[in-house]
Parts: structure tokens; C-alpha cells; sequence
């Protein structure tokens, strides 16, 4: 791997498996380079082990050079809280987008979160069940039409589900749960390297949902997507939840 | 049709390249004099990955809608042929998008192999999406289907992405150059839109450029973060097919953005 | 407790086998009739802190927290029972898939659905051939406490010796009722291994591919793995079978209640006898069709439907010896209730 191009990517990457399986302009992309970023500049490539959802999340399954277990729809996270309890020293990270976090797996994200189990989980939030074709997610706003809410995922189904919000009411108070966007990479790295030394030195749970965009099942190009995601950002609010 | 009673067809492609919408337009078509099935596979990915479709035409009731050989088989990509040949023989009739796969890639696979420049046709004379209407014409053409009902399934299907009656007449006019083309069995071994190989390097005193085709999918994130517009759809193609960015070095400031916002790590400048 | 005798309970004796087997963690949700063994594993962790738990928000999460604590290479169980038992199917199959050694103690109870508390045999299915997958599960059926002890012992090392998900089966009579045993602790248990190696060479684990074909290997080594080792694997007690002219066939405390009608029948000078599959899955079919030929009529009792005697008489397809099939669903089968069965034909 010449030099140039190691520049291009995080160290943590697996050049093998890429390019990777993402759409054209996916936002997992852009939160796993910041995520492999954060774990570059912690220096804890060797000590993380990695555990990926169902979905598009499963596309991460050879994405990084250290260990990753590819569990059930809404499984990841009861299997990283197994994983640290069996070996504490480890840092165990659960990676998933919203049907694994907020609805198969919402029982056990909160009680991961009520028990303080010291996981971290990164859950990305892109309004939509993206890998099965696009349809809606607890997270999809209200007006918007997928292929099960054909009239807009009106109020009988609920609004835009806030998770970090929901999450924060039974937490400890030690967790550290916060909302940030690909809209700012910058700050989602730091957010993730927050949420890990959260783990690693006061041994509580940590929580970031990242919010994203899906070109593909948005039908949209680079600038509709990045604007989609500045209105989400006015309904879902960013920053830690204190 | 040929005498033959059953025809099994193969269509292979990636997803994106609308390879499902033309097998089931093919179906839909050969549905209004024949039977037939189509069947789709394809694995979780909903980029990147091969997508193939299985169509079968009969005279007869057909139970199954798989088979062990193809008839037809219609190549749109490089990555597919791998996967596709176990379904060849060297009876099965072979065509293939030529400008964006060489011959040389299929010599161990059948014999008749009929290259269609259909990415470049579709760049240079019609809609740049459309060149799977037009394979699907030269398809329909070999299976002996009528033009008409062969257009109206396409219309069925896809009318309601033709926005404008400009557009549908451009796709139109791609299915009947498909159907007018004619086959020949010749040496395209320069396909012309290729994935650009290795890392490209812009540079000046200052600053340097990397970029590495093979992993720009052509999202255009990087264009549109650009602070300074230094960077603009350019010429080389990237993995999928699509323009790679261009940079103009002296414009840019070094900001870091565009290997910030990359999600496919193809691309970052830095000072020198 | 090695070589001594006490008076323990089924539940007690499956705590006290996973502890000397080298368990480490339990993971479970409370559910009758198996809560015991939660109860038992939590209390004796008071006393050794090298053994931990979690009781989970159910038992999916039960079986999926022992599926991370087993690729970080500790031995960690659930045990649960009817409705807990198809909520465990899930991680189960996902172990199935992955070869991952996934130790369950079921105490079966009767269904479906809520059914009973009390018992049954009807979970040989769920354990043998549920989920999503072609039954690559071993699965042990103890028939006394004392067996309990020594199959949860062997589930152990079986799993994490072939790496198939490993069942033990028993039931709410077994898991309750006490009596003295004498426990032997075993000689030398199969030590654990990290299945996510912490290693420069990463370790992936996935259970989705994206072709029939590279799908199809997988399951052909998985398959093969399991018929080169079935007879390493399959156990079976033949009972005064040598000269029998009908013979039982039954597994779990339904075939010790078979012995004692054995027993009985015997001491009339009725030439019975005996088989009980310890393993009811992989089943020992060679001794099954060694034994058939030779007797005129053989019975299955079981508290089942059909869940057994579908078991056997696929293993014993193309043989003439009429099987007759006497199915008490959740319901328990005494001795007696056996021998009315039996004098009656």
C-alpha cells in the first residue's frame, strides 16, 4: 500500500475490503472514516473488538483490521454486553442503524443503557430501512413516504423517534449519550472519541447517534441529501443530552 | 421464436445499471404471446454487487423459473462474468456492453460473443442512463419479440421516470437503435469506459492532490463541500463508471474537506 | 461434593455440572421450571467470584450475551424452558451457523405456548431441529439427576470440543425432584479458546453472504463435520435388550419410568427390554438398527405427540419391525401406564 494512499484513510481500515459495499455518497461512510479516525488517534486499534447489526451495517463485517462479529437484527448490542463482561479489559463497540437500535433492539439498547453496562454503541440514523429497499424507520418524520407509510408516516404511526432523548431518561448518570451529524465530521469524531474514553476510564455506557444520509432510497444527489440533513438536524437536535 | 420451444435468458449486471427493470420489461413483453417467468438474484448489497435476472420464454407452461444453461446472456459489467459462468456454454449467445468490456475478458466462455458499445452510445447519442434500453433492444430483437409490445412493456415499467416527453422519446430512439443494430462478432478489445487504474497526483509547491479512482464511486460529495470550488466533475471514470472529480491545485486551499467528507477514502489533499 | 453423597434436586445438579465443567457465566431470564438454575448459579457466585451473571430483559438477550462471552472465549450457558426456549432460538441459530459451542439446559414443560409448568418431552423439536437451520445441534436427554450432572458435564465438552450448539435436555419432574447422588467430578474438562483472537491478523465473524453458492460451502463443511464426528458423538444405553423379544424405546425420566416397567415386566418372565438414546440428536442409529431386527415389535413412550418416534423412525426407515407409537403429550407416563399399553396389544 503506497504511502499516498495510506494518507487517504484511516490506519484501522482494512485496505482489502475496499472500496467498500456502500452506496455512492452513503453517510456510513463518512461516520466510519471518523470512527476509524478516533480510534487512530486513541491508539486502541488492538484493544477494540467490534460488533455490526443487520442492514447496511452488516457491510462492515471485514470494514476494519481488528475483530468483528456480524450478530442478528437487534442483537448487537446483548452481544457486546456478553463480550465485556467476559472480558472487561477489552473496549467493546456496537455498530447499527436505526431498526437495530430503536426498534428490534430498543429493549436491550435501554436496558444497556439502565445497567450501565460500559458499551459504547454508535447508531446511524438515516430515517430509513436502507438495505431491505427504503422503508420506514420509528426515526422517518412525519410527512415522509416510504414504501410502508404510502400516505407519509403520518401520527398513527408516530413522529420522528428521539432515541438519545429516550435513552438519557434511564441511563446512569454516568453515560454519555449525545446527537451529531456526517453534516460535521469533525465534531462526530470527537464525539466518538468522547464516547470511548467514557468506556475506557469511567466505565459507563456511551451512546451517539449519528445522523446521516442515504442517497439511494432518498433519491437524492449530493446537495438534496446534505440539505435533507440540514431539515433533520432542525427536528432532531444536535449536541450532548444533558 | 426460433423453433426451439423454451428460451432461457440470463441478463447480468450491477445494481444501479437497472438490469432488474429491463428482464422484467423483457417478461412483461414476452408474456403477451408467450409464457414466461423472470426471476431476479441478488445478494444484500443494494450497490456494488452483481445482479442477475433469469427469464424464461415458452410455449408451453413453464413450473420452474431457473435453469442450469443460458441461450442468451446479456453482460453489463466485468465484475458479473465470474458469476455468470457457470449459466455459459459454448452455445450460448453472448452480448456484451464492449465499451466497458473487453473481449479479451470472455474468450474462455462460448463463442459467439456480439459486442454492443452501449455506454458510449447512450454518452454520445442519447440519454447517458439509458444504455439498458438500449441492450434491452438489441435483446428483444434476438428473442424475436415484437417492437411494439417490446416498447410498451418498457413504457409500463419505467414511464413514470421519463419526466419529460423529451426524455421518453430519447430512450426511445435508444431501444430502436438497439433493435436496428447490428451484431457482429469483432475484436473491442479497447473498451472505452474504464475504471482509470492507480492514484492520480495534482500537485504544486504547496499542495498535493491524491486521488484513487478505483475507490470514487462518483457521490460528488467532495465537489460540493468544496469551500473554494476547486474541484469539478472531471473525465476519468471511477469504480462504478462514474466522473471522478477534478482538482484545480492552485485554487485549492488545503482545507482537508474533501478527504473529510469522502466516504469511500478516494480522495484528500495535503500541504506540502 | 466429588465422590460424596447429597440430596440435591435435578436444577441443583445442573448448577453443580456447569461449575465443575468450567462454566464461568449464566445468563437467563426467570422461567419455571428451570428458575432454579439461575437462582443456584447466582447464589453460589456470592461464594466464588471468579463465576458472574446477568439476568437480561429476556432470554433473547439471555442467548446472545452468552454468544459474546463465548467468541471472547469464556464458557457461559443460559438454561430456560417452554416459551424462554423458543425466544432462545434466535442466538441459537446463530450459533448454529457460526459453530459457535452454545450450551443450553432446557427443562421442558408443556406446550405450546404457555402450556404447563410442570413438564413435558415436547421440546426434542425446538432443540434438535429449531430455528432456521438443518439441526445441527447435539442433543443430550438426562433420565435421572444424577445424569443431569453428568450431561451437562459432557455438553460442555462436546461443544466446545465439535463447536455444535449443545442441548440438555430434561424436564420439570428431573429439575425438581430430589434425591441422594453420588457425583463424580470429571477427570479433565476441554479448556476454552478465544474465537475472536485479539490477534494482528483480525477475526471476522458473519452470518449473511450475498450468494447461494458461497453460502452453500459453509453448510457443506458444517454438515460434513457433523457426519465424520456423529459416532464420536451419539450415546445410547441398551437395556436387557440381548434377548428380548419387544423392546421400548424412550428418552428423559419417561424412559427411567420404561425401566422400571422392564423391571417388572422381567420378573414375570416377559423378555422386554430396553433402548434409550441418550443423544437424541445426532441419534445412535447404528445400535437402533442393530437392535430392531432381532426383537418382533418395539414401543416409544413419550410426552410428546410425535416429536421422538419421528426421530426413530427415520433413523429406522426400511426396516420391518413394527413401532408402535404411544404419545402423551405433557402428561407424565408411569411405569404402569407403560405396561397397561403394552399388555393391551
Amino acid at each position: 500500500m503506497s504511502k499516498d494512499l495510506s494518507k487517504l484513510m484511516p490506519k484501522c481500515w482494512n485496505q482489502d475490503s475496499k472500496p467498500h459495499l456502500f452506496c455512492p455518497g452513503c453517510g456510513h461512510g463518512i461516520t466510519l472514516k471518523q470512527l476509524g479516525y478516533a480510534i487512530d488517534e486513541l491508539k486502541i486499534e488492538d484493544k477494540l473488538t467490534l460488533g455490526i447489526d443487520i442492514g447496511c451495517s452488516l457491510l462492515v463485517w471485514n470494514f476494519f483490521k481488528f475483530d468483528t462479529i456480524q450478530t442478528h437484527h437487534g442483537r448487537t448490542t446483548p452481544t457486546m454486553v456478553g463480550y465485556k463482561i467476559a472480558k472487561p479489559n477489552r473496549i467493546a463497540l456496537a455498530y447499527m442503524g436505526d431498526g437495530g437500535g430503536y426498534a428490534i433492539g430498543l429493549q436491550s439498547l435501554l436496558h444497556a443503557a439502565f445497567r450501565n453496562n460500559p458499551i459504547t454503541v454508535i447508531l446511524v440514523n438515516n430515517e430509513n430501512y436502507a438495505m431491505t429497499g427504503g422503508q420506514m424507520a420509528p426515526t422517518t418524520e412525519n410527512k415522509v413516504i416510504t414504501s410502508t407509510s404510502p400516505n407519509g408516516k403520518q401520527i398513527e404511526f408516530g413522529p420522528g423517534f428521539k432515541g438519545p432523548e429516550l435513552v438519557k431518561n434511564i441511563a446512569n448518570k454516568n453515560a454519555f449519550i449525545t446527537r451529531t451529524s456526517v453534516s460535521q465530521p469533525e465534531v462526530l469524531k470527537s464525539m466518538i472519541k468522547k464516547a470511548l474514553i467514557n468506556q475506557i476510564e469511567d466505565e459507563a455506557f456511551s451512546f451517539i447517534e449519528v445522523l446521516s444520509i442515504c442517497p439511494t432510497n432518498w433519491k437524492t444527489n449530493a446537495a438534496e441529501s446534505f440539505k435533507r440533513l440540514s431539515e433533520m438536524e432542525k427536528y432532531y437536535p444536535l449536541g450532548e443530552i444533558k | 421464436m426460433s423453433s426451439k420451444c423454451e428460451k432461457c435468458i440470463l441478463f447480468a449486471g450491477e445494481g444501479g445499471q437497472g438490469v432488474q427493470k429491463i428482464a422484467q420489461a423483457l417478461n412483461l413483453a414476452a408474456s403477451k404471446s408467450y409464457q414466461s417467468t423472470y426471476l431476479n438474484s441478488f445478494g444484500v448489497e443494494q450497490r456494488g454487487s452483481p445482479s442477475l435476472a433469469f427469464i424464461k420464454i415458452s410455449d408451453k407452461v413453464i413450473n420452474y423459473p431457473r435453469f442450469d444453461h443460458a441461450d442468451i446472456c446479456l453482460i453489463m459489467n466485468s465484475r458479473s462474468i465470474p458469476v455468470i459462468e457457470k449459466y455459459v456454454s459454448a452455445n450460448t449467445e453472448i452480448v456484451f456492453d464492449s465499451s466497458t468490456i473487453s473481449i479479451t475478458e470472455l474468450t474462455k466462455i462460448s463463442h459467439k460473443k456480439y459486442g454492443v458499445p452501449a455506454t458510449k452510445l447512450a454518452f454520445d447519442k442519447f440519454d447517458k442512463r439509458s444504455y439498458n434500453i438500449l441492450l434491452y433492444g438489441v435483446i428483444t430483437k434476438m428473442t424475436g419479440l415484437d417492437e411494439k409490445e417490446s416498447w410498451n412493456a418498457i413504457f409500463d415499467l419505467l414511464g413514470n421516470k421519463f419526466k419529460t416527453k423529451e426524455i421518453v422519446d430519447i430512450n426511445h430512439e435508444a431501444f430502436i437503435f438497439g433493435r436496428e443494430a447490428s451484431l457482429e462478432e469483432r475484436d473491442f478489445s479497447e473498451p472505452q469506459f474504464e475504471t482509470k487504474k492507480g492514484i492520480t497526483i495534482i500537485k504544486n509547491s504547496e499542495r498535493k492532490a491524491i486521488i484513487m479512482p478505483a475507490r470514487c464511486k462518483g457521490c460528488l460529495i467532495c465537489v460540493l463541500k468544496c469551500p473554494v470550488k476547486a474541484l469539478k466533475v472531471g473525465t476519468d471514470l471511477g469504480v462504478f463508471g462514474t466522473p471522478v472529480p477534478d482538482i484545480d491545485i492552485e485554487k485549492c486551499i488545503a482545507c482537508g474537506n474533501c478527504k473529510r467528507f469522502c466516504p469511500d477514502g478516494a480522495i484528500g489533499v495535503e500541504k506540502i | 461434593m466429588a465422590n460424596s453423597s447429597k440430596i440435591i434436586s435435578g436444577n441443583e445438579a445442573a448448577v453443580l455440572a456447569a461449575i465443575d465443567a468450567g462454566a464461568e457465566i449464566m445468563y437467563g431470564y426467570p422461567i419455571t421450571p428451570a428458575t432454579e438454575i439461575l437462582e443456584g448459579w447466582v447464589e453460589a457466585s456470592q461464594n466464588d467470584k471468579s463465576l458472574k451473571y446477568l439476568q437480561t430483559e429476556d432470554e433473547t438477550s439471555a442467548g446472545f450475551a452468552v454468544i459474546g462471552s463465548i467468541v471472547a472465549g469464556v464458557k457461559a450457558f443460559t438454561a430456560s424452558a417452554g416459551p424462554g426456549h423458543i425466544l432462545l432460538q434466535d442466538p441459537i441459530s446463530m450459533a448454529e451457523n457460526l459453530r459457535l459451542p452454545f450450551v443450553t439446559i432446557i427443562m421442558q414443560r408443556g406446550g405450546p405456548s404457555t402450556g404447563t409448568v410442570n413438564f413435558s418431552q415436547q421440546e426434542v423439536n425446538l432443540a434438535s431441529f429449531g430455528g432456521n437451520g438443518d439441526g445441527l445441534r447435539v442433543v443430550y436427554s438426562a433420565s435421572s439427576v444424577e445424569e443431569m450432572y453428568e450431561l451437562v458435564i459432557q455438553a460442555f465438552n462436546t461443544a466446545w470440543k465439535y463447536r455444535f450448539p449443545t442441548f440438555v435436555l430434561g424436564d420439570g419432574y428431573l429439575g425438581k425432584m430430589r434425591t441422594a447422588v453420588k457425583l463424580s467430578k470429571p477427570i479433565k474438562n476441554i479448556t476454552s479458546k478465544a474465537i475472536l483472537k485479539e490477534e494482528k491478523t483480525p477475526t471476522y465473524l458473519r452470518n449473511c453472504y450475498s450468494s447461494e453458492e458461497s453460502f452453500g460451502k459453509v453448510l457443506a463443511k458444517n454438515i460434513y463435520d457433523w457426519k465424520i464426528n456423529k459416532d464420536k458423538i451419539v450415546e445410547s444405553e441398551s437395556y436387557l435388550v440381548t434377548d428380548a423379544t419387544e423392546i421400548i424405546i424412550a428418552h428423559g425420566i419417561v424412559a427411567a419410568a420404561a425401566k422400571e416397567a422392564v423391571h417388572i415386566m422381567r420378573s414375570e418372565n416377559k423378555k422386554v427390554g430396553l433402548f434409550r438414546p441418550i443423544t437424541v440428536n445426532p441419534l445412535d442409529t447404528r445400535k437402533l438398527r442393530q437392535i430392531l431386527p432381532k426383537v418382533k415389535i418395539a414401543h416409544i413412550f413419550e410426552s410428546s405427540l410425535s416429536q421422538f418416534s419421528r426421530i426413530i423412525k427415520y433413523e429406522a426407515y426400511g426396516l420391518n419391525t413394527p413401532i408402535i407409537e404411544h404419545p402423551k403429550p405433557a402428561e407424565g407416563i408411569t411405569s404402569e401406564e407403560i405396561i397397561n399399553q403394552m399388555e393391551r396389544m
